[in-house]
């Protein structure tokens, strides 16, 4: 496997280089390939060959990067679970994916049912380790978003996926990373986007620099780029958003390239931020999970590249090895300046969601395209393709969300409120934009006042904090649209947040 | 406006974008203490106080700020 072989390399070619920043320490290469051998060496201890997936609890330390590394090596998948997230939730995962062992480096950990392998006590090991031949269709990783129906959803991803998505990006001649770069990785280890700022990186030999769980992540992003003169920045929309009021104290010159993704960027902030990276190349990428992370971009520039629709940047041409086409409800290609739902074919298609049929035969088809036939997933994006072949982003078909990047299904929300909701009432989840700019979740309940202390409850064992609703409104009687639905626009105009 | 008076406006600011009072609020106090003050809730709170007390912070300040007390000083430093 290609990019493996090449993050083998680097890591030994770079030896010297930093590769992390953490919590205030720099760890060289030298000290990372370190503790890739210690956990290899334990996983050929105590892992059969058939055990091809582990658990990876997302704690924010060198190890942790070092066990997906040392798994990949071994040519194994991660399976990754967030420590702030309920345990509940986390079970659940590992159940799903039949997890025997978990790789683990918290103090104390929770998994009791599991072996977990605690990486800060094994035995350490320093000679170098020869690769293991890793197989194309194999499992790099599985990632859970959000479902319809209270069980979350996985998304494996193969190690040929990864290497299509490497291959389509080294090809892109105005992104080269290098030893000497300084990269920001702001993400959680279980959201999609996190592959590609500590992979590129790794790859070039550069240095990662992550943010501490319990940092205000907005400031400790400044700090960063102001005292460490970050020239990476890979990041969610929703930061700049936070961030604007005091865009008239950033000026940061070293910082060569911007990537945004997760959301979508508007024309006028990705303007102003501009204005503060002045030798900076910004690039929007679009890309969901089911399509390992990116599959295109577009080149923003605020003097000569601000194509946006409502507002909203393009996100351009597809990548090479991809192709992008519009279809209607019938997976019909639409013309070029018409809105349809935008679908993705290439190498980088996920195989199909983990043990989830019915969903999969709603997600994926097969169409004759330029005489091949190709294997397309369908993103729930509405989207348009203009004249000169970029496309642009219109909104989301279904109730699907994002939540400071990650995608939220509003239907489970509500799913968990109602299961929690002793009266037999109508609850609705919305998202609202706050004064910001970003959305917020609300909850809207179809009844006089009552205490819903027991509902967040619920809720906040069952879900993530960022699907929990930060806002609350009683509504003695919902609004209906003409055709008997909720009226759910009316009923965001009671969320007066944007004051 | 003297110490008492501004832990009350932060208070205010707290309930508000938190939506429960459910909180002892002192100059030790950190996010950690508070339910449901973390990044996203700790920018809208100040934004609230820049609002409500027409005062505008400094990135470099808020950068370096780590419980109530030294959002409390920062706020008289504004005044």
């Amino acid at each position: 496997m290609e990019f493996v072989k090449k993050l083998y390399e680097s890591i030994y070619t770079n030896a010297n280089q930093n590769a992390f920043y953490i919590k205030d320490t720099f760890y060289t290469y030298k000290v990372f390939s370190d503790i890739i051998n210690s956990i290899r060496f334990a996983l050929q201890q105590n892992v059969s060959e058939n055990e091809k997936m582990l658990g990876l609890v997302t704690n924010n330390d060198i190890e942790t990067y070092a066990a997906i590394i040392a798994l990949w090596f071994e040519g194994k998948a991660y399976v990754p679970v967030n420590p702030e997230v309920p345990q509940k939730r986390n079970e659940q995962v590992f159940e799903l994916t039949d997890i025997h062992y978990v790789i683990d480096s918290s103090e104390v950990s929770t998994f009791n049912d599991l072996e977990v392998i605690n990486p800060q006590k094994i035995e350490s090991v320093t000679q170098k380790i020869p690769l293991k031949k890793v197989n194309n269709n194999d499992l790099a990783y599985i990632l859970f978003t959000s479902g319809t129906t209270g069980l979350p959803k996985g998304v494996p991803i193969t190690f040929n996926n990864v290497n299509a998505l490497v291959n389509a990006v080294d090809i892109e001649p105005d992104f080269n990373l290098m030893p000497t770069d300084r990269c920001l990785q702001m993400f959680e280890l279980t959201f999609d986007f996190s592959v590609v700022t500590y992979l590129f990186p790794i790859l070039s030999g550069a240095c990662i620099y992550t943010i501490p769980k319990g940092a205000i992540k907005y400031f400790y992003i400044f700090k960063l780029i102001n005292e460490q003169r970050l020239t990476v920045l890979t990041m969610v929309p929703s930061i700049i958003n936070y961030l604007r009021p005091y865009f008239n104290e950033i000026n940061a010159p070293d910082v060569r390239y911007c990537s945004f993704g997760g959301g979508a960027l508007h024309a006028d902030i990705a303007q102003e931020w501009s204005d503060c990276l002045p030798n900076c190349k910004v690039f929007n990428y679009y890309g969901p999970t089911e399509y390992t992370v990116y599959s295109g971009f577009y080149p923003y520039n605020k003097e000569t590249h601000t194509k946006n629709h409502n507002g909203v940047v393009a996100i351009g041409k597809p990548q090479v090895g991809t192709t992008y086409i519009v279809v209607d409800e019938n997976n019909k290609e639409v013309q070029v300046g018409i809105t349809g739902e935008l679908c993705l074919g290439g190498e980088q298609v996920t195989p199909g969601y983990w043990k989830n049929p019915q969903k999969n035969e709603e997600s994926f088809f097969v169409k004759e395209e330029k005489g091949e036939m190709i294997r397309f997933y369908k993103t729930g994006d509405l989207c348009f393709k203009d004249n000169q072949g970029d496309f642009l982003y219109v909104g989301r078909s279904d109730f699907q969300v994002k939540i400071r990047g990650y995608r939220v299904e509003l239907a489970e929300i509500e799913f968990h409120a109602k299961a929690a909701c002793e009266k037999k009432v109508n609850i609705v989840a919305l998202d609202i934009l706050n004064q910001l700019g970003n959305s917020e979740l609300g909850l809207a309940i179809e009844s006089d006042e009552f205490d819903t202390t027991s509902i967040f409850e619920y809720m906040k064992s069952k879900m993530p904090d960022y699907m929990i609703p930060s806002h609350t409104r009683f509504i003695k009687e919902f609004p209906h649209s003409i055709n008997g639905k909720i009226n759910r626009k009316e009923l965001k105009s009671y969320f007066e947040i944007n004051k | 406006m003297n110490k008492e008076e501004i832990l009350e406006k932060v208070k205010s600011a707290l309930v508000t974008v938190l939506e429960h009072d459910n909180f002892q609020l002192t100059e030790d106090t950190t996010a950690h203490d508070v339910d449901g003050w973390e990044s996203v809730t700790h920018m809208m709170i100040i934004s609230e106080i820049e609002a409500s007390l027409n005062i505008k912070f400094k990135l470099m300040d808020l950068m370096n700020m780590n419980s109530v007390g030294d959002l409390v000083r920062i706020i008289e430093s504004e005044l």
